[in-house]
């Protein structure tokens, strides 16, 4: 019977590790030599004529000439020596903590994610979008109106004042002529806001119909307005900006994905930053 | 064989010898060549097809704006470049048509530097126009998976602008590109016995018969243009015109006769006339007369004359020929306006030709557009003030007046959206100027320097840094450049018909980019409307005539004239308005031009003596580019009549609005990233408006006047 010997157990054990350790170690060396043989980098510096010929014609439209052989040497070294110099530094890792080459491979990869969206999307999800941001597709409400105009050359402020108290007592107003007219018919609030500025648009809101209401005052001078007629915002119906809400989903989409695609991986990262540092 | 028999036969050879050169001669020097002509029956003309581009889009049922019979003013700008620009998409533009078009609708777009590009209120119209030239090629070629851009010529393009390779270091790189590898690239032809040289010719499409050119990715850039164009027009809310860059120059020292070609309708031809079917001026405005007469109306507007090096308006045509009445009406028949000003500076005078009007020197750019290194541009020639004084002197001599256009601005820019304010400026070509150390408005860091001086090294182009005590700058040029301008239409309405209209009888002005307002009209009984009645407009229109117009002689009266400026509601208060006068003395046969100040702010009167308003003492400070709000005025509105008035002089008139001085975008440049302003630019500017002339017609006098040289042909050229 033999008799279980733990400590020959060890060193058989021992001794095939060691071994296996060996083989191991030896096929390592085997396949470094073979990865040095392949990648080993090459020496050779292909040019393309197309290249060189860009080269030789810029030089040609900026001295007005063809260049004589030594200046076209000249131009190819300075190409060799460019390469060289760039494949050296990639061998010393320069490449590594370069922002501006750090920023270019970012750029790469957002780019690749928009680039994998899909084309056209499907009927819900455009109707889902337009449900979503109606308020892209919402048409302003538009006033008609007239109105007395006093310029702020000429002391716009107590000149309507004086005009509003003479219109409660119809007594006939002097006031002065408004650069873009006295009528307007259907004009939406944001064209209010442009042909007068200073927020005018905002008196229009709740303000009576048929009634003179101010003095307000606009970028020009001072205005009493007379509104006749009010049209309420509504939203555009689906089928009458089809396209403009597709093209608009497209556009959403590509800038998600790249968002995507960060919040995802993101998750797989630790940002360790110091805690204590003082900017 | 005798000699006498070679005699006799050289004698019956002679004469037929001598018929048959005298016939050649005779054909060469009357230039009708029959023969020719009978083989261009068999060509067809591609560029004369005509396609419909409209979009079926559902009828919206938005409540629409009424027409206004006083016309309101509409700003927009004609001059808008995206991607399908050859240059553009080598500047690191992606913006598409659509893209341009969102902008001009007050949406946000990326520039290509990545930073948000977005106006302060949307413009009324637009019009993209990509260089007709090679419109769509680049991106074309920027593709290897494209048929042609599998070539071998394509390389130094593949991938030019996937956005990796969108950084401002690339800019050197980007502009040898520009300059020299694209001219090389596109010229080879393919040999003579290709098929592709024929159907180039049956067609009359030269472009077909170069190597580097697909004519099916052309077509289709040029309807994606359209498409776009029509997709976004808007009746009565927003306006866009199809359109493109017709990009010719004359052959000899590259005078930039660039000019834009505007279509007022959904229909447009098949592909854009370019610089590849001529370069002759000329034969653009023969093309645009037969689209006319197929029922596409079409104006052209020619831009950056300040750059052509004196060409753009010359006294003689593209071929040296003396100007006669058949070039000047078949010139203003399609060339109703001019760009005075855009981002490449302003063409409305120049020191050197106006020595007396003190605000001459504005935004002036004095190199060829386009030229490396940079060259030297001739002022005479280029400026819209001295060619409206040369058409008084050609019409003078019974040649016509080629030189009776109305003005607008626009911007040129090559990112699909416009830079109108100083404050908020990005310059025009993407990459190469989109940030403020590129355009040279704050110093270059140790680093750019350096990067800066090898790229030109490395691509042969001049030192382009300067050395102040400020420190070391860019100087690419990029500092002659400007936020301008816009173009303004008096419009009944904002429909594309309703605009172009105003185009064609020249009721615009420009301004060098804000929405300064301006009216003028002139008559003989102007001073008989109460200018603070509701009715001036409409009595106005009545009495006299606006801008653009002519106003003829009656009874050899005293014109006179009514201006009315209103400021930019978000802009700076206006400081004065100006009347510029030119005539042509029936005396001497002399031009001559005056500046009269007719209306100044803050009631200050205008001095009879000097015609110059007092100072009303508004300054900026610099250190923040803060002005003072209470100075100046909201608007100007006065009755001018001439003093120094002869019945007999052929004259013109046009409107000068100026703003109280603000910071220029160099300025805001360096003190929103805490520089100083560069010592050796204006720190501040005066934004103007410039409205269209009102010409004075004389009575036509007994006297008849000979052309000078007497070889000028009185009939039209064709």
């Amino acid at each position: 019977m033999e008799v279980f010997s733990y400590e020959a157990l060890i060193n058989k054990n021992y001794f095939e590790l060691k071994h296996k350790i060996i083989i191991f170690f030896t096929i390592g060396i085997f396949l470094y030599l073979i990865d040095i043989g392949l990648n080993s980098e090459s020496k050779d510096i292909y040019i393309s004529d197309q290249e060189i010929l860009s080269l030789v014609s810029a030089w040609k439209s900026q001295v007005g000439r063809e260049p004589t052989d030594d200046e076209i040497s000249r131009i190819i070294n300075n190409l060799v020596d460019e390469e060289i110099l760039y494949r050296e530094a990639l061998l010393l890792g320069l490449d590594n903590e370069d922002r501006i080459i750090k920023r270019r491979l970012a750029q790469k990869i957002s780019f690749l994610k928009q680039e994998s969206i899909s084309i056209s999307p499907s009927n819900t999800e455009i109707l889902n979008f337009y449900n979503k941001n109606k308020d892209k597709y919402f048409v302003n409400p538009s006033y008609s109106f007239t109105h007395y105009y006093f310029s702020s050359e000429n002391n716009s402020e107590d000149r309507s004042k004086v005009a509003m108290q003479q219109i409660k007592n119809n007594i006939e107003v002097n006031s002065d002529s408004f650069f873009l007219g006295k009528n307007f018919a259907a004009e939406d609030i944001l064209n209010i806001d442009s042909n007068f500025g200073n927020n005018f648009s905002s008196n229009f809101l709740d303000a009576p119909l048929n009634k003179w209401i101010g003095p307000y005052r606009s970028s020009f001078g001072h205005h009493i307005l007379f509104i006749t007629d009010f049209q309420p915002g509504f939203y555009l119906d689906i089928e009458d900006v089809l396209n403009q809400v597709e093209v608009d989903l497209l556009q959403i989409k590509r800038d998600k994905a790249v968002q995507d695609f960060l919040n995802k991986i993101r998750l797989e990262y630790e940002v360790i930053i110091n805690p204590n540092l003082k900017i | 064989m005798d000699i006498k028999s070679i005699l006799k036969k050289a004698l019956i050879a002679a004469p037929i010898i001598y018929l048959t050169i005298a016939l050649l001669a005779y054909v060469d020097v009357n230039n009708s060549r029959p023969i020719l002509t009978i083989f261009k029956n068999i060509q067809t003309d591609s560029a004369l097809e005509i396609v419909d581009f409209s979009e079926d889009k559902p009828e919206v049922n938005k409540p629409k704006p009424t027409p206004n019979n006083d016309r309101n003013p509409y700003y927009g700008d004609l001059h808008v470049h995206t991607k399908h620009s050859f240059d553009a998409y080598v500047f690191g533009v992606t913006a598409s048509p659509d893209d341009a078009y969102r902008y001009a609708k007050g949406e946000g777009i990326l520039h290509p530097l990545g930073y948000e590009m977005k106006l302060r209120e949307p413009l009324d119209f637009y019009s993209v126009t990509d260089h007709g030239f090679y419109m769509g090629m680049i991106q074309a070629f920027s593709d290897p998976t494209s048929d042609i851009g599998k070539k071998e010529f394509t390389k130094p393009f593949h991938n030019l602008n996937r956005k990796e390779n969108l950084t401002p270091e690339s800019a050197g790189e980007r502009s040898n590109i520009f300059s020299s590898i694209l001219g090389a690239t596109i010229i080879q032809l393919y040999p003579d016995w290709h098929p592709k040289l024929l159907k180039a010719w049956f067609t009359r499409n030269i472009q077909v018969a170069l190597k580097s050119f697909d004519y099916d990715v052309h077509k289709s850039a040029w309807a994606d243009v359209a498409r776009s164009a029509n997709e976004h027009n808007d009746p009565g809310h927003f306006t866009t015109f199809i359109g493109y860059e017709f990009t010719t120059s004359t052959d000899v020292e590259g005078g930039n006769l660039h000019r834009n070609v505007i279509f007022n309708s959904s229909t447009a031809s098949i592909r854009p006339w370019t610089r590849i079917d001529s370069l002759n001026p000329e034969d653009l405005w023969t093309w645009q007369d037969a689209l006319r007469d197929k029922g596409v109306d079409t104006v052209s507007i020619p831009h950056n004359s300040n750059g052509s090096n004196g060409q753009m308006f010359e006294m003689e045509t593209f071929k040296a020929n003396a100007i006669n009445r058949g070039y000047s009406e078949k010139r203003m028949r399609n060339e109703p306006l001019v760009e005075i000003t855009q981002v490449k500076g302003t063409s409305d005078t120049h020191p050197l030709l106006s020595p007396d009007d003190e605000w001459a020197d504005f935004e002036i750019m004095d190199v060829r557009v386009g030229s490396r290194p940079p060259t030297y541009s001739k002022p005479s020639g280029g400026y819209v003030r001295e060619a409206y004084l040369n058409g008084l002197t050609l019409d003078f001599t019974n040649q016509g007046n080629p030189y009776k256009f109305g003005l607008i601005g626009s911007t040129d820019t090559h990112t699909g959206a416009g830079a109108f304010e100083e404050s908020n400026y990005w310059s025009k070509v993407g990459l190469l100027d989109g940030d403020p150390e590129n355009r040279g408005s704050i110093p270059l860091t140790e680093e750019n320097v350096e990067t800066m001086n090898e790229y030109m090294q490395a691509f042969n182009q001049p030192v382009s840094t300067i050395e102040l005590d400020q420190g070391t700058y860019a100087n690419t040029g990029f500092t002659q450049w400007g936020a301008s301008g816009l173009a303004v239409a008096w419009a009944e309405e904002n429909t594309r018909d309703s605009i172009f209209k105003a185009f064609k009888r020249k009721e615009t002005f420009a301004t060098s980019g804000p929405r300064i307002a301006v009216r003028f009209f002139g008559g003989y009984n102007l001073s008989s409307i109460d200018l603070n009645s509701d009715s001036l407009v409409s009595e106005a229109y009545k009495k006299g005539v606006t801008m653009g117009a002519d106003l003829m002689n009656d009874d050899n009266k005293t014109p006179e004239f009514i201006v009315w400026a209103q400021k930019d509601k978000n802009g700076a208060p206006l400081q004065r308005v100006q009347i510029v006068k030119g005539w042509m003395d029936s005396l001497s046969g002399r031009p001559y031009e005056k500046v009269y100040d007719v209306a100044c702010s803050d009631g200050l009167e205008v001095d009879p003596l000097t015609n110059r308003c007092p100072d009303n003492g508004a300054r900026v400070n610099i250190s923040d580019c803060s002005i003072p709000q209470n100075i100046g005025s909201s608007e100007l509105k006065t009755v001018w009549q001439d003093p120094e008035f002869n019945s007999k002089d052929k004259s013109f008139y046009y409107v000068r609005v100026l703003e109280n001085p603000t910071c220029r975008w160099s300025t805001w440049d360096a003190i929103n990233r805490g520089f100083e302003a560069r010592e050796d630019l204006h720190e501040t500017i005066q934004e103007r408006a410039w409205s269209s002339p009102i010409w004075y017609v004389p009575q036509k006098t007994g006297v008849e006047v000979i052309p000078l040289g007497g070889s000028i042909q009185l009939r039209s050229a064709d």
